[in-house]
């Protein structure tokens, strides 16, 4: 047990910190704050490519692959700093796409797919969930059809967040559907600007803009396949995204917590200061110590896993945690100014420029998103204590 | 004590109920949203004329129906449910104001018309993030035949549509203790300056500046003996206005409890309705349960206000029970209808924007829970 980074530890996070505070300009938080934008304008794409030079797009890679081959704990030093300062790291074309390919992928798809996302040339978009398969991802219908040389693909998808820029789509489909549910699913990748692919706007109540993509008569080759045929289901529910899960962290709340604080003490219109409310200095220190547990869950899954332990019941407890706990941070930070904290972030008088009124638009999405919480409270039980289950 | 409602009052909460589902649909609420909106709604407004809504408070004399502004009350619950543009509720208030601070000369000349549908109007007579100050923020010069305002309003509910507005104003006149007066003034015009605040709810709310800006002594409202308006009268109109709005709040919440339950009932995942899911299930048991408590506390402010009392402690628990309530069964029905909910093509979304608005304004909990706990002589 050791509370502190190491020396070289300590070392990275000051790398990683030095580069933050050097390239993330109020100009590239504008521009990521603005999630309508359908093209990513210089700033996204000047500062992507300053973290590609760092070779930090493949900070997870082995290194027979050209990645950095980073542990858990790295990693997770890395994803939360980059929350800290709120902009995207490295993102889930090469911490979960790449990954599988690795792992999963066959010896053509590995040299096809990968050099390309290495080189930070691609963007993938991840095709799960469809109108009617969301919770239960399993009963997803879009159909591929082998077709001599080539696969044929029908159906829709839905949340197809990404797609509007992305290059590719990493695709879930149902190649047996005579087989049981959970066996006949395989992935494959479709290039967006394949024929037949349609992508329309669907935009959320935090202005952030999703799609719902269509695929008619959509042709791609067969080696497009990853993997196996048919096992889909096990590389997009293994243990990679256990993985994943465990670098989803704390590092955006923290930030919040030690802005509130600041925040706090400046006056507001009536000449008050929020700090001097014994309810809002309460509030706020129950978020510090919520978001301690946070970040302790997510050291706690980064270490597991650093000496080879699946941290299963750890990650779905933080996602439960965390996710409700953005909630609790977004209805703080609008209630503890008055009647202001509804200025959105339109209004020039907001305080802190409407952060916090659009959190509180945001926060739904993780609580019901990847995995709802109400059948991560089951897991917890079912699998944390063998309680028995219903069936579902 | 009989906690049920009389035959009467059900038929009007039904007769509010099927008018704004007939006039108030969320095409009209989107619409009212939209950025260079008036906030108006002329044919709700004209069917609710029609129906004889605006005069339910009123005396007779002033052509309203007496029936009592608990009445009102049951409206607004209805309102709520559907999300009415905010003017009706604030020109209610004026009319509550006018009527209780005003005397039968300025009665005469609002009430009527405002009874009539011809009268839109708002007031600024508290803090909007805490009615229970009552100090005003602007200030009142003696001139010849009348007083010049100053200061700055912030959160003026439809100040730039409104024909009338209710202010209040700290005077100041040579060897004259400073009194707080009342004044009726028409939006626009010299010394006047608005700005539309962009909120959550994408309501109509201003900041106004006046400016030295001029009030006939016809349009003053100083109070019985002319000593200006007296505090308790002032609080009375503040908490009615709370209890009202948490009548609307327990109107919203319902109707996203219902909307929510029939999504569940249809949107099947693993082969059944995610409706029977006992996880889901016991969301909605607390979401009722909230409800139940806001409803019972609102009904209570209402009731206790609209018969003329301050009810301070009344209306403390109603705030804190509604504000909670709505927002977390916005929140849970978020949950429950995950991305399908979650989009601005549906519409849970307009009720989640304005719990939140609603939640802030006035009080928030921790707000009500200070009013409550100086009720109680614990501060
Ligand atoms: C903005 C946004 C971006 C997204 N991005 C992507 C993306 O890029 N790629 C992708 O594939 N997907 C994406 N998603 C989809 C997201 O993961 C789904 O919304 C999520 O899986 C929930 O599915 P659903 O919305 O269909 O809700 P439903 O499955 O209909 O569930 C709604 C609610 O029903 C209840 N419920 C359901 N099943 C059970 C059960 N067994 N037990 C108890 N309660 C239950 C829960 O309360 C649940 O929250 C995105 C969604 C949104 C809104």
């Amino acid at each position: 047990m050791n509370f502190e980074l190491d020396a070289a530890q300590s070392v990275w996070r000051d790398e990683v910190r030095a580069f933050l505070r050097e390239n993330v300009t109020p100009e590239l938080l504008a521009e990521v704050g603005e999630h309508r934008t359908t093209l990513l304008g210089g700033e996204v794409a000047a500062f992507r490519k300053k973290i590609g030079a760092k070779g930090w797009f493949g900070l997870n890679w082995p290194a027979e692959f050209g990645g950095m081959g980073l542990g858990p704990i790295y990693q997770h030093i890395l994803m939360d700093e980059f929350e800290y300062w709120g902009v995207q790291g490295p993102d889930l074309t090469v911490t979960s796409v790449a990954p599988m390919i690795m792992r999963h992928g066959t010896q053509q798809n590995r040299e096809q797919f990968l050099p390309p996302i290495a080189r930070g040339e691609v963007r993938y978009a991840v095709g799960y969930s469809e109108p009617n398969a969301g919770t239960d991802l399993a009963s997803l219908k879009t159909r591929a059809e082998l077709d001599g040389e080539e696969w044929v693909i029908n159906g829709s998808k839905i949340w197809n967040s990404q797609a509007h820029v992305a290059t590719h789509e990493w695709l879930c489909v149902r190649t047996d559907p005579e087989a049981p549910k959970h066996r006949g699913i395989s992935v494959i990748i479709v290039p967006i600007d394949t024929p037949g692919v349609e992508v329309r706007p669907l935009i959320t109540w935090a202005d952030y803009r999703t799609n719902e993509t269509f695929f008619t008569d959509v042709r791609v080759p067969r080696t497009n396949l990853i993997g196996q045929l048919n096992e889909g289901w096990q590389y997009i529910t293994g243990a990679l995204s256990l993985e994943r899960g465990a670098l989803t962290n704390a590092g955006d709340f923290r930030r919040h917590v030690d802005e509130l604080k600041e925040l706090v003490r400046l006056p507001l219109e009536d000449g008050t200061r929020p700090v001097d409310n014994a309810e809002v200095r309460r509030a706020i220190a129950q978020l510090d110590a919520d978001v301690e547990a946070a970040v302790l869950m997510g050291l706690e899954a980064a270490s597991l896993l650093e000496i080879g332990e699946m941290p299963t019941i750890t990650v779905t407890v933080a996602k439960v945690f965390t996710s409700e706990l953005r909630q609790r941070i977004a209805d703080v930070g609008t209630r503890i100014f008055g009647l202001a904290g509804a200025l959105s972030t339109a209004d020039p008088a907001a305080p802190a420029a409407g952060r916090y009124e659009k959190l509180y638009r945001n926060a739904p999405l993780m609580r019901f998103g990847a995995g709802t919480n109400e059948v991560l409270r089951d897991v917890i039980a079912q699998r944390g204590y063998t309680m028995p289950r219903l069936g579902r | 004590m009989d906690l049920t409602h009389s035959a009467e009052q059900l038929e009007l909460g039904a007769v509010a109920r099927s008018l704004f589902t007939r006039e108030c649909p969320t095409s009209l609420v989107r619409r009212l949203r939209e950025p260079g909106s008036d906030g108006l709604a002329p044919t709700l407004w004209q069917a609710l004329a029609s129906a004889g809504i605006f005069g339910i408070p009123f005396e007779e004399k002033y052509g309203g129906a007496g029936a009592g502004q608990y009445e009102l009350g049951l409206v607004f619950e209805q309102a709520g449910r559907a999300l009415c543009p905010t003017i009706v509720y604030s020109t209610m208030v004026f009319g509550l104001g006018v009527a209780r601070l005003g005397g039968d000369q300025l009665k005469s000349r609002y009430l009527p018309d405002l009874v009539e549908g011809r009268l839109r109007a708002s007031h600024a007579t508290w803090n909007p993030s805490n009615a229970a100050d009552l100090r005003p923020r602007l200030s009142a010069l003696r001139v010849a035949d009348g007083w010049l305002l100053s200061g700055r309003l912030l959160f003026v509910q439809n100040a730039q549509a409104v024909d009338v507005l209710m202010v209040t104003a700290r005077t100041s006149v040579h060897r004259e203790p400073q009194r707080t007066y009342g004044f009726l003034i028409q939006p626009g015009g010299a010394g006047w300056l608005a700005r539309a605040l962009m909120t959550i709810a994408h309501d109509q709310q201003s900041e106004v500046v006046l400016s030295d800006y001029f009030v006939a002594d016809d349009a003053v409202l100083t109070g019985p003996d002319g000593t200006g308006l007296a505090e308790g009268d002032l609080a009375w109109l503040a908490n009615s206005a709370i209890a009202l709005q948490c009548m609307e709040m327990v109107g919203g919440t319902a109707a996203v409890i219902e909307q929510t339950v029939a999504y569940t009932k249809v949107r099947e995942q693993f082969g059944r309705p995610i409706g029977s899911f006992q996880a889901v299930q016991h969301l909605v048991a607390d979401m009722r349960i909230a409800l139940d408590a806001a409803r019972l506390t609102a009904t209570q402010a209402a009731w206790w206000t609209g018969r003329g009392e301050i009810a301070n402690r009344a209306v403390a628990i109603a705030k804190m029970k509604c504000n909670e309530a709505y927002k977390w069964a916005t929140l849970n029905c978020h949950q429950l209808q995950g991305g399908m909910g979650y989009v601005l093509d549906t519409d849970l979304h307009l009720w989640s924007s304005r719990a939140k608005l609603t939640e802030l304004q006035g009080g928030t909990t921790d707000t009500a829970a200070l009013w409550l706990e100086r009720e109680s002589g614990l501060i």
